[in-house]
């Protein structure tokens, strides 16, 4: 059969499950706002996106994926109720790979997927995913493949429950996602002395009085006087202010203790079969007398959701660093990959929850939503292998 | 072989100091290049080498033309060949440098931030940023390849025995949750206007940014530029054209300082 029709067939058998699962197929537009992807994932995301202007012009894209226009479906259709809502869709997302990169990865590319707003109940929001991909990935064909998760909700209930200043923990949180600057952050954090010392205070920023942070803007206000230097820019006195008293505050820190780094990176390094895996977060959050509050209960019960939903976890792992190549999630990730040996294979699918999305595209109410996509053109070559192309 | 084949077509700055010191240094070289018919023409030739057409055209231009191949040889920034040619090392060869036209491509921010003096300043106030002004921090400028590469991490090094620095991933701090805004002109004008957060924009002597109350970040140099020779791997390459490539190469070289 030719590779066309395959890949029609396919498309039709997923979206068929996706339908049966009570999913409404949408059919988004391709060519989308530049602002809402840009601003939701930052240039991060640009570098690859087709961004173009209309002869208005207005800045418009290739849609880089199909989530983000599928919440703006959602959005203009439920933006007075945000009631309850599960969308599917199938069609092509646009990123630039460069001439060099090869033909197993193509600036277009065939998605199918599944989104759910609105629903509460978040572990059996997130089951109901899951569940309803593996099922649609079998009923096209796929026999054999691992399913990989994590939470960033844990990893972030763990920095909340360790003993460092906010301000560091905040740092810590954002940085997750770029596992080289983690590591130098951390190692930074945990050594302050190995950072080139600031020069004292006078002579490039003012001195402040921790003890007195609310005269601290009226001193960093008569030195910007005192040097002529003028306000310019929407940044205001107070975050910077606010900043010049973090600083002065992290100067006088001793660093993270070696106990705290230990924990964090004996966390990341925990990863298996998911039960055995979350029993060993409890070792480590019990010697360490942490408290991790609702975020691991929560992992705990979505996986016994998902043996009762019938997701075999015996091809499952559980990975305190999962998701980190992963954009704009906010709590539970997985990816399904094809069970091959040897390297790690490009995944099939992968999902999460993105619940600050909503908000982010100009929804005015917080709105749990998880989904996930289907990469296409790799599930039909995980079933049918390269050959007779 | 026909003529045009042969001729090897050399593009000039159009104007200005980069015209004027390109002139200079031909002419020093024992190349001297003369306009052809119209005093404002965009053609000349120089003399003695009849396979050579030289053509006038802006700075920018040049850096396009070397991308598509439609000239041999351009001088020109190379802040703008890196600029334009996203694949530099594909489509051209960076020849030598011509030791004028200096400047260097950096990241300022206003001197009002008192708290932002390095890169890892600016990714840590960018989530803050964020949240409390509902958009990203806003760049303007006209280098966005230039940008994008520096902010995502790489760096400009001279790989050893080389002679022009190389684009290498995972050497500097990273700067993410950022946008740019594009700008053509009076970019350091934006964080005032209030625009752009911050610019990456070119300077050589400073004193612009400083008119404009901004500052360059101390690890914020993304490229320290001059006029370089620059040859097109996407022309065509006869015999002949090659020996006057090294012909130019060899006298240009034996000039710069």
């Amino acid at each position: 059969m030719l590779r066309l029709e395959r890949l029609e067939s396919q498309a039709r058998s997923l979206m068929a499950t996706f339908r049966k699962n009570g999913f409404l197929a949408i059919d988004p537009p391709i060519i989308q706002p530049a602002d809402a992807f840009l601003n939701s994932v930052g240039e991060d995301l640009r570098i690859r996106t087709y961004v173009f202007s209309d002869p208005e012009g207005q800045e418009l894209c290739l849609r880089p994926d199909i989530t983000v226009p599928t919440s703006l479906h959602y959005l203009a259709e439920h933006q007075t109720d945000y009631a309850t809502a599960r969308y599917c869709y199938y069609g092509p997302a646009f990123r630039y790979q460069s001439a060099d990169a090869g033909p197993e990865k193509p600036s277009e590319i065939w998605q199918a997927g599944i989104e759910s707003f609105g629903i509460d109940d978040r572990e059996k929001a997130e089951t109901e995913i899951v569940k309803v991909t593996i099922e649609a990935l079998q009923a096209a064909g796929l026999n054999e493949f691992r399913l990989r998760m994590g939470d960033i909700e844990l990893f972030y209930a763990l920095l909340d429950a360790l003993e460092m200043p906010k301000r560091w923990r905040v740092r810590l949180k954002n940085s997750f996602w770029r596992p080289r600057s983690f590591q130098t952050l951390l190692a930074e954090l945990a050594d302050p002395s190995g950072k080139e010392p600031r020069e004292p205070c006078g002579k490039q920023v003012p001195c402040l009085d921790l003890n007195a942070p609310k005269q601290a803007k009226e001193t960093v206000g008569a030195f910007l006087d005192k040097k002529k230097i003028p306000m310019i820019g929407v940044r205001t006195l107070d975050e910077i202010t606010q900043r010049l008293l973090e600083q002065a505050a992290d100067q006088r820190e001793s660093g993270l203790s070696s106990e705290v780094v230990a924990i964090i990176n004996a966390y990341l390094q925990i990863s298996g079969p998911p039960r055995a895996a979350l029993a060993r977060i409890n070792d480590l959050k019990d010697s360490a007398g942490l408290k991790l509050g609702p975020a691991l209960k929560a992992c705990s019960r979505r996986i016994n959701l998902f043996a009762k939903a019938g997701i075999d976890l015996r091809c499952s792992e559980f990975a305190g660093n999962f998701g980190r190549q992963l954009e704009y999630y906010s709590g539970f990730m997985f990816q399904i990959e094809p069970a091959a040996t040897g390297h790690t294979p490009p995944p099939i699918a992968g999902g999460g929850r993105y619940d600050k999305l909503i908000e982010t595209l100009g929804g005015t109410q917080h709105v749990p939503a998880v989904g996930c996509t289907i990469q296409a053109e790799r599930l039909l070559q995980a079933i049918y292998g390269v050959e007779d192309e | 072989m026909t003529e045009t084949a042969d001729k090897l077509i050399l593009a000039i700055p159009s104007k200005g100091r980069l015209m004027a010191k390109t002139m200079d240094l031909f002419a020093d070289a024992g190349h001297a290049v003369v306009r052809v018919g119209h005093e404002r023409g965009y053609l000349g030739e120089i003399i003695g080498l009849p396979n050579v057409e030289v053509r006038f055209l802006s700075a920018s231009e040049i850096a396009y033309q070397l991308r598509a191949g439609l000239v041999h040889l351009g001088i020109t920034g190379e802040d703008l060949v890196r600029e334009t040619i996203v694949n530099t090392g594909k489509h051209v060869d960076f020849i030598a440098r011509l030791g004028f036209g200096h400047a260097d491509v950096v990241i300022a921010v206003p001197k009002c931030w008192l708290d932002v003096n390095a890169m890892s300043d600016l990714e840590d106030v960018g989530q803050a940023f964020y949240e409390k002004h509902g958009h990203r921090m806003r760049v303007a400028t006209k280098y966005t390849t230039l940008t994008r590469r520096f902010f995502a991490g790489h760096r400009l090094v001279k790989p050893p025995g080389q002679p022009h620095p190389q684009w290498q991933a995972e050497m500097g701090p990273v700067v993410s949750g950022y946008v740019i805004v594009g700008s053509v002109g009076a970019t350091e004008g934006a964080p005032a206007a209030g625009t752009a957060e911050f610019i990456v924009d070119i300077t050589s002597t400073g004193t612009t940014l400083t008119a404009n109350h901004l500052k360059v970040l101390d690890d914020g140099i993304i490229l320290k530029s001059e006029a370089m020779l620059v040859a097109s791997k996407m022309a065509r390459w006869s015999e002949t054209t090659q020996e006057i490539r090294t012909l130019f190469e060899d006298s240009l070289k034996a000039k710069v300082t």
